[in-house]
């Protein structure tokens, strides 16, 4: 009690000073986070639109003159068109592909005790842990004796192979984090297996799940090396369009208008899902996210 | 039912026997009306997609026979290749081969052949380029479709007076520290270029290594002397990934000078990732050039159409349109084309040709232990 009556109070100044350094942290690192999330995306934009007469060179700061021909070349001379109907019918079927698997895999992983549970965690990795192309290589073997190379259904199982590793870890994180006591309290009340999935176990992975499909349905659209490998040439993706212009012919102009086609549906895909992403379980259980 | 299957068989055998031509000995017009019947082919490239997409447009209106052209990454292309070398029928036909992968794909005798003596215009293609592809014995397996030349590319703001010789490049290169610059060469050809020049100035010449088909040990005893010239001047050279970071690094005036292939030079300026005001010129100490070739796959399925796109591209009027549309060099040695960024005075006098393959492969992976991990 002595102590606590010996406590200097807070001036109205401390008070103001704290509030104006938390304020100006504040700006500080919102000022440092569009720094360094937006000057690439400014960049990526403005090479997209340098007009090949008027190349950007040192020591302009900007380009002389900004042009669409870089977007019409692509559009014009690859088949980017194809690509993206290719690449948004793929990445929704291995996305429910990916989580219809791993769903009772994940329950499996983080409900139950299995002997080598770890071992298994470590296993679902591979596919991700492995360099892309020797994955392709290998796979394309199987792929082959089986027919499904140069088939739709290939590639979503493909896609869905690479969805799976992060599907798997998310949910069952989600699985592991749901308290007991809500499970003993509905069985209680006389739940049955349908209302705990429906009103516990699905609700409280919410979170979780959408997690998982941003995961999976992002690294559907950047999959190159298996799409590449299995798919082409009936198939093409927006990242077998994306290599040509980034990898051993690297054209930083034609690279920036497919990187943007690539990136603006997943931008706008995150935004969307952005308000379900919340850790908070319990509430997304009550539905009051 | 089991005599209808069998029956069946027999008649696909018989039909597939006679459609089929031998593609070594047939007259051209008997390729060219196989090729119709094929109806298709599939194209492997991974650069120019602007003129091999017009391109195909022009052949299929000339033939009939789709060309689908995919454009890839260089290594993305071989590693399918090589990845579906043992099926009976792949899913390319035909692709470029460039200087990297070329000994790799010779190695493991990826390419039907050979296709020289096919081709009506064989003789006036570069007939060196039918032998050799960067130091590798193609022997008429790949077809030549342009050639290309490294020179030194320089920013003419920067650099008024460009070095020649190995001494004025010496001292230009102490005078200018991190201004001069050349690629990794595991990662791509205009800096094995340099690198095989720094060897010849500085080992005694190129001389001693033709017509070897294996590294001699005692010829190259001496190479330490060209590694000692690069790890003293590491802190004055600029090192880049790849032949385009070199290009794109002197456009962002990171450096005023570097070593670079002259179509890609072109080509770069045409998308606007290189000023209008580079100037490339061979110096006299000499650099070497190449060309880039196409090779028809073992198991292609439309061998007959791969062939004839390959002639289509060396015809007269393609090789033309390809230096209009991309600054691409010929291949073709019947025809003049103007507005080249290497004077042909320097590519008579200054350009020199690689050593063989086997020394070349020695030279990049010794560079990577001897200069790169020191």
């Amino acid at each position: 009690m002595a102590g606590l009556s010996q406590a200097k109070p807070r001036s109205l100044l401390d008070i103001m000073n704290r509030r104006r350094l938390y304020g100006l942290l504040t700006t500080f690192f919102i000022v440092v986070q569009l720094i360094w999330i937006g000057t690439p995306i400014v960049m990526t934009v403005l090479w997209s639109l340098v007009n090949p007469d008027y190349p950007w060179s040192f020591p302009s700061m900007f380009p002389e003159k900004l042009s669409w021909a870089q977007w019409v070349y692509v559009f014009k001379y690859t088949n980017i068109i194809r690509a993206l109907e290719t690449s948004y019918a793929i990445a929704p079927c291995a996305v429910l592909l990916s989580f219809l698997l791993s769903l009772p895999t994940a329950y499996v992983l983080g409900r139950k005790k299995i002997p080598g549970k770890k071992f298994f965690m470590m296993i679902v990795l591979l596919p991700i842990i492995m360099p892309g192309m020797v994955v392709a290589l290998f796979l394309s073997r199987v792929f082959q004796a089986f027919g499904l190379a140069q088939s739709f259904l290939g590639l979503v199982l493909a896609h869905t192979l690479m969805g799976l590793p992060y599907m798997i870890r998310v949910l069952t994180t989600s699985f592991e984090a749901i308290p007991q006591d809500i499970i003993d309290a509905a069985e209680n009340l006389g739940a049955n297996t349908f209302v705990k999935i429906r009103d516990i176990f699905l609700p409280m992975v919410r979170p979780g799940l959408l997690a998982g499909m941003v995961f999976a349905f992002t690294t559907s659209i950047e999959e190159f090396n298996l799409t590449f490998i299995i798919g082409t040439p009936t198939f093409e993706t927006i990242p077998t369009i994306l290599y040509s212009f980034l990898g051993y012919n690297f054209i930083r102009t034609n690279a920036s208008v497919v990187a943007l086609i690539m990136m603006i549906p997943n931008i706008v895909m995150l935004f969307a899902v952005e308000r379900f992403l919340k850790s908070d379980y319990l509430s997304a259980s009550l539905g009051k996210l | 039912m089991k005599k209808f299957v069998i029956l069946a068989l027999a008649l696909c055998v018989m039909v597939g026997s006679l459609s089929a031509i031998d593609l070594q000995t047939a007259k051209w017009d008997a390729i060219v009306a196989a090729a119709k019947a094929e109806g298709s082919v599939t194209f492997y490239a991974w650069y120019f997609p602007d003129y091999f997409k017009e391109a195909a447009a022009d052949f299929e209106k000339m033939y009939g026979v789709k060309a689908n052209v995919i454009i890839g990454d260089q290594t993305a292309n071989f590693n399918k290749a090589i990845a579906e070398k043992d099926m009976s029928t792949g899913t390319i036909d035909v692709m470029i081969v460039g200087g990297q992968w070329v000994k790799t794909t010779t190695d493991l005798n990826l390419f039907f052949g050979p296709i020289k003596n096919i081709f009506p215009d064989s003789a006036v293609l570069a007939p060196s380029l039918w032998e050799v592809q960067e130091g590798v014995l193609v022997k008429g397996y790949l077809a030549p479709f342009h050639r290309n030349q490294t020179g030194i590319l320089y920013d003419p703001q920067r650099v008024s007076n460009p070095p020649q010789t190995w001494a004025e490049l010496n001292a230009w290169i102490d005078a200018h520290p991190k201004e001069f610059g050349f690629n990794d060469p595991s990662k791509g050809g205009s800096g094995q270029s340099f690198v095989h020049t720094v060897i010849a100035q500085t080992t005694g010449g190129l001389e001693k290594y033709k017509g070897d088909s294996d590294v001699v040990p005692s010829k190259v005893a001496n190479w330490n002397i060209a590694w000692k010239w690069f790890t003293d001047r590491m802190d004055k050279l600029t090192i880049t990934v790849s032949n385009n970071d070199s290009i794109i690094r002197m456009n962002g005036g990171e450096i005023s000078m570097t070593v670079a292939w002259d179509d890609n030079v072109k080509d770069m300026i045409s998308k606007g990732n290189l000023f209008k005001r580079a100037k490339m010129y061979i110096p006299t100490m000499g650099l070497a050039g190449g060309g880039d070739t196409m090779g028809v796959l073992k198991n292609a399925k439309n061998k007959a159409a791969a062939l004839l796109w390959i002639n289509f591209i060396q015809s007269k009027e393609q090789q033309l349109k390809k230096f209009n549309m991309v600054g691409a060099y010929p291949a073709r040695t019947d025809m003049t084309v103007e507005g080249t960024l290497l004077s042909e005075a320097d590519r008579q006098k200054n350009a020199i040709a690689w050593f063989p393959a086997a020394y070349k492969n020695y030279m990049i992976n010794e560079f990577v232990k001897n200069v790169l991990m020191k």
